[in-house]
């Protein structure tokens, strides 16, 4: 396998409604600081790989095929990727499949939803005849699991509000991050409406508009990249939404695919090895949950590295510093932020919410009724 | 078959759209009873304009007027419209290329009957009294000279 190295990221100013741009001038901002980030031009990229959520989202079909010539696509490979909200994940692990294969020396990649001009939360909750209803949004369905959490770990109930407060104040130094919230504290988080018990308004991601890109390069093309993110390890899992057995809060895809990633990198001790991970929580409680499903804490145990201050960006663990999906939720995009703000940790970008030393970062993304994984690891040193 | 269970399922959903920029800009001169197209680095006119060259992908930020006659370049006779046409009574559709224009758009051409449409014919815009902005603010395309 080919050594494969992220040598360009950007992201849109993410907002509730960019009514400024349309949907292709969403991607293009994103795609165009990507290229810029690394001194290239859309005629130095081989192919475009691009991920979203449901076309029932926007309710536009296939819409790479529109969206060839903001991309600068024309005369292409150019392909999509659909894995619902780990969807930014997977299609950055494809883009980087193409260039560690061989196929290709410089892949654009690109993930972006616009909820603006979307209905994320009905077409999440279709009612369809003979079969049981998903409730009200991704919040109606999470609820019950963070509640099972709850009961299995007896995890105190402020771990949520904690989780909140932390990654609000790392988005602050963020200035990307779409939800400001300056004077946050566990008050205002307590305060504010419960929407799903336990999971409350302050405690959920919001709906934003926004894109990332990145560019990922073959070991002889980085350009005058001095400074690569070099993927150590990929990994993606999935499993249906119901079967026999099937563990919601800890599902076995997730489990598996950490597992193989670890393999992949030699990484043995993944709380010591990992300086900083970027993990998918759209609501509070799936810090805590992510951190056990990651191997990163014992079953039942993962509460603690949030109330210990671990996963703070003081800790030994500092979980999304840029301020998470809490902060910023442009769903298709959601998971390709994550992986974007892990390369930038070991690129040393991430500016005011940089993690000193980083070496070696994970970027994890989750979807559909938490049965979609997708995981890389970026490191400073070339492998 | 009688115990073939069934049940309506019916789904809509409320999209909104950004325009942005450029079809945007296309869109409020429609509002205007103008047409405008897009002028790439090439020197090429844009009808509609696109936000991004088709050939080149580079942004297209100019926007020039563009006559609101111009000449068919082919078309096909509607003998039946069907709800939610441009027009009630039998068309053309047609793609005009205006004069500006290095491209053709598709639209109606209310021709009354098919032997008055002929590939290479001249036709002017019709605009609606009241406008709102979008591509039916152009009512269809009619000859040019009666003949």
């Amino acid at each position: 396998m080919n050594r494969c190295a992220v040598i360009g990221i950007g992201q849109t100013r993410h907002a509730a409604k960019r009514d400024d741009v349309s949907l292709a001038g969403l991607v293009r901002e994103a795609a165009l600081r990507a290229l810029a980030d690394a001194g290239l031009g859309f005629s130095d990229i081989d192919a475009v790989v691009i991920g979203k959520a449901p076309d029932t989202f926007e309710g536009v079909m296939m819409p790479e095929l529109y969206l060839a010539d903001a991309l600068g696509a024309v005369g292409k490979p150019m392909m999509r990727v659909h894995t619902a909200g780990s969807v930014g994940g997977s299609t950055a692990i494809v883009a980087a499949h193409l260039v560690q294969a061989g196929v290709h020396k410089r892949v654009l990649t690109v993930a972006f939803e616009k909820q603006s001009e979307s209905e994320a939360m009905w077409a999440l909750s279709p009612k369809f005849p003979f079969q049981p209803p998903l409730l009200a949004g991704a919040g109606g369905y999470f609820a019950p699991l963070v509640r099972s959490y709850i009961r299995r770990s007896g995890a105190p109930p402020e771990v949520g509000i904690k989780v909140s407060v932390k990654d609000r104040k790392n988005a602050l130094k963020n200035p990307y991050a779409h939800l400001l919230l300056p004077d946050i504290s566990d008050e205002v988080v307590e305060k504010s409406p419960m929407l799903w018990d336990p999971i409350r308004y302050l405690e959920t991601c919001p709906s934003s508009d926004g894109a990332a890109a990145m560019v990922l390069a073959a070991e002889d093309s980085l350009g005058g990249v001095t400074n690569p993110a070099w993927v150590l390890a990929s990994e993606v899992r999935s499993e249906p939404t119901m079967f026999a057995g099937r563990d919601q809060v800890n599902p076995r895809a997730g489990r598996d695919c950490a597992k193989a990633l670890y393999a992949g990198a030699g990484i043995t001790e993944p709380r010591r090895q990992i300086d900083v991970a970027e993990v998918y929580v759209p609501f509070s409680w799936f810090e805590p949950m992510w951190m056990e499903n990651l191997g990163f804490a014992p079953e039942n145990e993962g509460w603690r590295l949030t109330l210990d201050g671990a996963t703070s960006m003081t800790g030994d663990l500092p979980i999304n510093p840029s301020g998470g999906v809490l902060s910023t939720n442009p769903i298709g995009a959601s998971g390709m932020i994550r992986f974007a703000e892990a390369a930038m940790q070991v690129r040393g970008t991430a500016g005011a919410h940089q993690v000193d030393g980083a070496k070696i970062a994970m970027g994890h993304a989750y979807g559909g009724a938490s049965q979609f994984f997708a995981m890389w690891l970026v490191g400073r040193d070339k492998p | 078959m009688s115990d073939v269970m069934r049940a309506p399922y019916v789904l809509e959903y409320g999209y909104r759209r950004s325009t942005g920029p450029v079809i945007g800009q296309f869109l409020t001169a429609l509002r205007d009873g103008r047409l405008v197209g897009g002028k790439t680095a090439r020197g090429r006119v844009i009808v509609p304009p696109t936000e991004y060259d088709p050939e080149t992908g580079d942004a297209v930020d100019e926007l020039v007027p563009v006559g609101d006659a111009g000449v068919v370049t082919t078309w096909t006779w509607v003998a039946e419209p069907a709800p939610g046409q441009p027009l009630a009574r039998p068309f053309a559709w047609a793609l005009v290329k205006l004069d500006g224009a290095d491209t053709a758009m598709l639209h109606a051409v209310d021709a009354g009957e098919p032997s008055r449409m002929k590939t290479g014919m001249r036709v002017r815009a019709r605009f609606r009294a009241e406008r709102s902005g979008t591509i039916l603010d152009l009512e269809a395309f009619l000859p040019e000279q009666a003949s």
